[in-house]
C-alpha cells in the first residue's frame, strides 16, 4: 500500500520535483549573489527574474492549453485514453497558469511602484497579462460550474480554443490603445553577464516547477478517472446483483 | 442553396415567435433605456465631459443589454429538446448557428435603434461622421453576436448560465470594446489624434476571424 507522499508521485515526477527543487535554490542563489544589484533600480530589479519567467509560463501554458481544447474537439469528446490525457492536460496547464498568473499580478505591480512610480499602468504587456488570467480563470469556472459532463468539458475546450485568436486581437488592440505609456525597460536587453546567468537559471526553474505541478495535476485527474470508472463498475456490479 | 432555405426557416421561425411573445426585445429595449438612466445620474454631474464618457457609455450599453438578449435567445430552444432536435433533423448545423446569429443582431439592432438615440440626446453628444460612427456600432455588434451566440447556445443547459455567460465572452470581447469606443469617440468628434481607418479594419478582421472560428466551434462542440 502506498501511502506517503513521494510514493504517490511516480518516478518521474519524484525526480522532476527534486530537479525542481534544486533549480529554485541554485536560481534563487544566482539571482541574489550572481547578479550585481542594478544600478538604479537597486535591490528591487531581482523581482523580475521571477517575474518574467512566470509571465513567460503562463503564456506557454494558456497555448497548451488551447492546443488541448482545440485536440478535445478534435477528438469529438470520444470517451477514450486520449481524450482523457487532453482533457486532464487542459485543466493541468489552466489551473497552474492561473497560478503563476498571479505571481505575475502581484509582482508586476510590486516592481511597477519602484521602476515606474505607480502600482498599475494599463501598459500593453499589463494588460495583456491580465486579460490572460481572465480567460484562464473563466475556462476554470465552466470547469466547475457548466458540469463536469462531457457537455462542460466541450465548451471549456470551447473557450480555451477561441481564447488563442482572442488573445491575438487582444494584444494587438492593447498595444494601439496604449501607445502613450511607458515601454518596458528592459528592451535593450540584459547586458551584464552575471544578470543573464540569473535570468536563465529562474527561468529554468520556472520550468521545471511548472512541469512538476503540471504533471501532479495530470496525475490526479487521470486517477480521478480511474477512480469514476471503478465506482460505476462497482454500482453495475451491485445492480446486477 | 439547401443550406440557405435552412437559415431562412429557422430565422423566420425565431422572428415569428419573437414578434409575437416581444419575450426578448422587451426586456432587452427595457434594460437599456435603464441603463442609460442610470449613467445619466452616474456620469453627468460634469456637462463639460459627457463627451468623454458618451462613447463608454455606449458600449457597455450595447455590451450588457446584448447580454440580456444573449441569455434568452436559447431558451425558447430549451423546453422539449427543441435545439437537439433541430440538429437532428437533415439540416447543417452552420445553417442554424448564423440564422442565431442574424436574430440576436437583428434584435440588438432594434435596441440600439431606440436607445443610442436616447444616449446623444442625454449626454448631448452629436455625430460629426455618421458613416463611421454607423460602421462602428453594427460591426462592433456583429462581433458581439458572433461570440456570444456561440456560449450562449453551449451554456444553454448549463447551471447559472446568466453569470457565466458574461464571465466567458467579455474578455474575448475586449478588443471590440476597445476598438469601438474609439470609433465612436471618433465618430462624435472627440479630438483623438488617430485615424477611424484602423480601427475599422481591426473590427473587419475580428469579425470575420471570429465569423469562420465560431462556425467551425459550433459544429465541433455540438457534436462533441
Amino acid at each position: 500500500m502506498k501511502t506517503g507522499r513521494f510514493e504517490d508521485l511516480t518516478n518521474a515526477q519524484a525526480g522532476l520535483a527534486a530537479a525542481a527543487a534544486v533549480a529554485v535554490v541554485a536560481a534563487l542563489v544566482a539571482v541574489f549573489f550572481v547578479a550585481p544589484s542594478e544600478a538604479t533600480l537597486g535591490i528591487s530589479q531581482k523581482i523580475f527574474y521571477f517575474h518574467v519567467g512566470s509571465a513567460i509560463h503562463m503564456m506557454l501554458l494558456f497555448a497548451l492549453c488551447g492546443l488541448c481544447g482545440l485536440a478535445y474537439l478534435g477528438l469529438g469528446g470520444r470517451p477514450g485514453r486520449a481524450t482523457a490525457i487532453v482533457d486532464g492536460l487542459g485543466v493541468a496547464t489552466a489551473e497552474v497558469g492561473v497560478v503563476l498568473g498571479a505571481i505575475v499580478l502581484v509582482t508586476g505591480p510590486l516592481w511597477a511602484r519602484k521602476a515606474w512610480g505607480t502600482w498599475w499602468t494599463w501598459e500593453p504587456r499589463l494588460t495583456l497579462s491580465l486579460m490572460v488570467f481572465l480567460l484562464f480563470l473563466a475556462y476554470l469556472a465552466l470547469r466547475a460550474f457548466a458540469g463536469s459532463d462531457r457537455f462542460g468539458r466541450g465548451v471549456a475546450s470551447g473557450l480555451a480554443v477561441i481564447g488563442l485568436p482572442a488573445l491575438y486581437f487582444i494584444h494587438f488592440a492593447v498595444e494601439r490603445w496604449g501607445g502613450a505609456h511607458p515601454q518596458v525597460v528592459f528592451k535593450g536587453g540584459l547586458q551584464n553577464p552575471g544578470m543573464r546567468v540569473a535570468f536563465y537559471a529562474s527561468l529554468a526553474a520556472m520550468s521545471l516547477v511548472s512541469a512538476t505541478l503540471v504533471s501532479v495535476r495530470l496525475r490526479v485527474e487521470m486517477l480521478k478517472g480511474q477512480l469514476d470508472a471503478l465506482y460505476l463498475a462497482l454500482d453495475r456490479r451491485s445492480a446486477g446483483g | 442553396m439547401r443550406a440557405l432555405d435552412q437559415f431562412a426557416a429557422v430565422l423566420r421561425k425565431d422572428l415569428t415567435i419573437e414578434f409575437r411573445s416581444r419575450d426578448i426585445l422587451y426586456p432587452m429595449a427595457l434594460f437599456s433605456f435603464l441603463l442609460v438612466v442610470v449613467f445619466s445620474f452616474a456620469f453627468l454631474s460634469d456637462r463639460g465631459k459627457a463627451r468623454d464618457y458618451g462613447p463608454g457609455i455606449v458600449w457597455v450599453t450595447v455590451l450588457f443589454s446584448a447580454t440580456v438578449g444573449l441569455n434568452r435567445l436559447f431558451d425558447r430552444e430549451r423546453e422539449n429538446g427543441c435545439l437537439w432536435s433541430l440538429l437532428l433533423a437533415p439540416v447543417s448545423a452552420g445553417a442554424v448557428f448564423l440564422a442565431k446569429v442574424v436574430g440576436h443582431l437583428l434584435f440588438t439592432g432594434l435596441m440600439e435603434a431606440l436607445t443610442l438615440p436616447l444616449i446623444l440626446l442625454f449626454f448631448d453628444l452629436a455625430v460629426v461622421d455618421v458613416p463611421v460612427f454607423l460602421a462602428a456600432i453594427a460591426l462592433g455588434t456583429v462581433g458581439v453576436s458572433l461570440v456570444g451566440t456561440l456560449f450562449s447556445a453551449m451554456l444553454m443547459n448549463a447551471r447559472m448560465k446568466e453569470v457565466l455567460l458574461p464571465l466567458v465572452t467579455y474578455p474575448v470581447l475586449v478588443p471590440v470594446v476597445i476598438a469601438g469606443v474609439k470609433v465612436t469617440a471618433l465618430g462624435v468628434g472627440a479630438p483623438l489624434a488617430e485615424e477611424p481607418g484602423p480601427w475599422l479594419r481591426f473590427l473587419v478582421g475580428f469579425d470575420m476571424v471570429f465569423g469562420v472560428v465560431t462556425l467551425l466551434l459550433f459544429d465541433r462542440m455540438v457534436r462533441a
